[in-house]
């Protein structure tokens, strides 16, 4: 019996010291160096680079770039400190005071988001792998000259909740590692839609959010969740942009690519009811989507609003990935964030 | 399928740090829950099934009810607990590995109860009769259950723990799915299918299958040794 019991033991903690513990500490220093190279090896700017992302019939997807360009369809990210002093509540509705946040590395963040290195950095994303950035520097955005302090024991740790297409096209990866190394900070990233990214900083689980709609951000400065940090004029740092894009079945049967502008584009995919997919999930995405219908559908981010469109309109709740996906199989129209498109079209979209 | 096959298998011999830890928080995450489980819902279900007291039928009728709550609520509630607004903010259990397996244990130790309970609801008979025929004192008798119940002990552990691994709705609302901190091998397979990877997360799988393989294989030596 001890023996057998020694044996389960000995089992227990091989497989736990093979796989648990002895990984975890050797591991992240490792990633981190990792791309903090790779980071390098980007700076240096190389020569124009070859475009291979530009439409391409034999990309094995099914949807492909119809509409884009359009002023309404910019895109902008905004960077916004959650205010320590906010009126939290909790599940109950209840006020919480003592809610912990960490303002002084939410701010050693974006002023380094919105510095000169950060800018470089951002700047050149996706220029070799894509063929062209997925971001662009707005050229009004905030600057800042402070000094990054660098990290204590109780500011290393930052949360940072953001939206899924900064994070799912790999610009956080390839950005925070130098941003880590330098000032030694810690950023937590989670991502979710920017309905759920605000959300999740309401309920205090975030110290700043990286969020891009313009008007669930000013809803929560008005609510007083956040606030304006020193050197800077405004609560909203909208600092970058890049473009929305409707996407669509290469054959493109609303021949949307003729439209005038993308509100006609829109127009003429309702008028035929051809099978469009929304994100439904309060994502930046989604806000910017019900704002390009016609009015008379009288669309809004409300699952009632479409119920008349159903058997055209899938209103589904789910990542960009997803409704990508979903779009190539129904051979359906979808708006989706450029940067996000070229990274899943790279990564083949479909199972291989 | 047969690229994310051969991917899968170029993927075990890589190095890829990213790719290890998120081996490795799943492995912590779903041994250590998967053990806590087994020690605190196999007691419980000798308890179910051999004691003798008020109220017993209720328990186990609640314990199968709990068997059956939907991991999303159960990780909606832990994100509401330890939320930064949550009564239980001062653990700063919210995005850790620690939380999700507060999450995971919430979830499988009735699992691991229920079936202990349904197992000796068959032969606690027998085993009652032999101990008051030995006249075994009550923790003496407890003990015997146990060490009479191997056999299906080690079946639940394994079905706990398969259940730990390959849970996704709970760990990804407590957890949050952060890179080198609380990204499992599910929540990863979730961010790849949507990010267009679709080979890479179906690798994922695989590897996840294979681990699951290699812990059964183990866990069933032990079983025939100890039948």
């Amino acid at each position: 019996m001890k023996k057998r019991i020694l044996l389960i033991a000995l089992a227990l903690m091989l497989t736990l010291s093979v796989f648990g513990c002895a990984k975890t500490d050797t591991t992240a220093p490792e990633a981190t160096a990792e791309v903090a190279t790779e980071v390098m090896a980007t700076e240096v700017p190389t020569e124009a680079p070859a475009i291979t992302a530009e439409p391409n019939q034999e990309d094995g997807l099914g949807i492909t770039i119809l509409f884009e360009q359009d002023d309404s369809l910019i895109n902008n990210y905004s960077l916004l400190a959650v205010n320590e002093a906010a009126p939290f509540v909790d599940a109950d509705g209840k006020a919480v005071a003592d809610v912990a946040i960490n303002t002084v590395g939410a701010k050693a963040l974006i002023d380094w988001m919105l510095g000169d290195e950060a800018a470089t950095l951002i700047a050149n994303y996706g220029v070799e792998q894509y063929g062209e950035a997925l971001f662009y520097i707005k050229e009004d955005k905030p600057v800042s000259t402070a000094e990054i302090p660098q990290e204590i024991d109780e500011t290393k740790t930052i949360r940072l909740s953001t939206t899924t297409s900064v994070n799912d096209s790999g610009l956080l990866a390839y950005l925070l590692p130098t941003f880590e190394s330098e000032y030694g900070y810690t950023v937590e990233v989670a991502s979710a839609g920017t309905g759920k990214a605000i959300a999740a900083a309401q309920m205090g689980n975030a110290d700043l959010i990286l969020v891009h709609s313009k008007s669930q951000e000013e809803a929560y400065v008005t609510a007083g969740f956040s606030k304006i940090l020193d050197g800077y004029t405004s609560e909203r740092l909208t600092f970058m942009y890049n473009f929305f894009v409707l996407i669509g079945p290469k054959d493109d049967p609303a021949k949307c690519a003729e439209a005038t502008d993308v509100k006609d584009a829109f127009a003429r995919i309702a008028e035929g009811k051809f099978p469009f997919v929304s994100r439904g999930d309060l994502s930046g995405t989604h806000t910017k989507e019900v704002s390009l219908w016609p009015e008379s559908l009288a669309i809004t981010t409300d699952a009632a609003s479409v119920e008349a469109y159903s058997e055209w309109y899938a209103y589904s709740n789910a990542g960009m990935g997803v409704c990508l996906t979903m779009a190539n199989e129904m051979n359906a129209y979808i708006l989706s964030d450029k940067a996000t498109f070229l990274a899943f079209r790279a990564n083949g979209g479909t199972v291989g | 399928m047969g690229k994310a096959l051969q991917q899968a298998f170029d993927l075990l011999f890589s190095s890829d740090a990213e790719l290890w830890n998120i081996v490795s928080v799943t492995m912590r995450m779903t041994l250590t829950s998967s053990i806590a489980a087994l020690l605190l819902g196999a007691p419980l279900g000798v308890l179910y099934a051999g004691a003798r007291f008020p109220g017993r039928k209720a328990l186990i009728v609640l314990n199968r009810t709990l068997m059956g709550v939907p991991p999303v609520v159960c990780g909606l509630l832990c994100y509401l607990l330890f939320s930064g607004v949550g009564p239980l903010r001062h653990l700063q259990l919210l995005f850790t590995v620690n939380g999700m397996i507060v999450a995971q244990v919430m979830l499988i130790t009735p699992i691991v109860a229920g079936n202990m309970e349904t197992y000796l609801s068959g032969v606690i008979g027998e085993i009652r009769e032999t101990a008051r025929g030995l006249r075994l004192s009550r923790a003496k008798t407890f003990f015997v259950t146990l060490g009479e119940s191997k056999y299906a002990l080690v079946s639940t552990y394994l079905f706990g723990f398969g259940r730990a691994m390959a849970e996704v709705g709970a760990v990804s609302m407590v957890g949050g799915a952060i890179a080198f901190k609380t990204n499992v091998m599910t929540t990863a397979i979730m961010m790849y299918t949507n990010r267009g990877d679709f080979t890479l997360g179906l690798a994922l799988g695989v590897l996840l299958l294979l681990i699951s393989l290699i812990i059964n294989v183990l866990a069933h030596l032990l079983q025939r040794r100890s039948a």
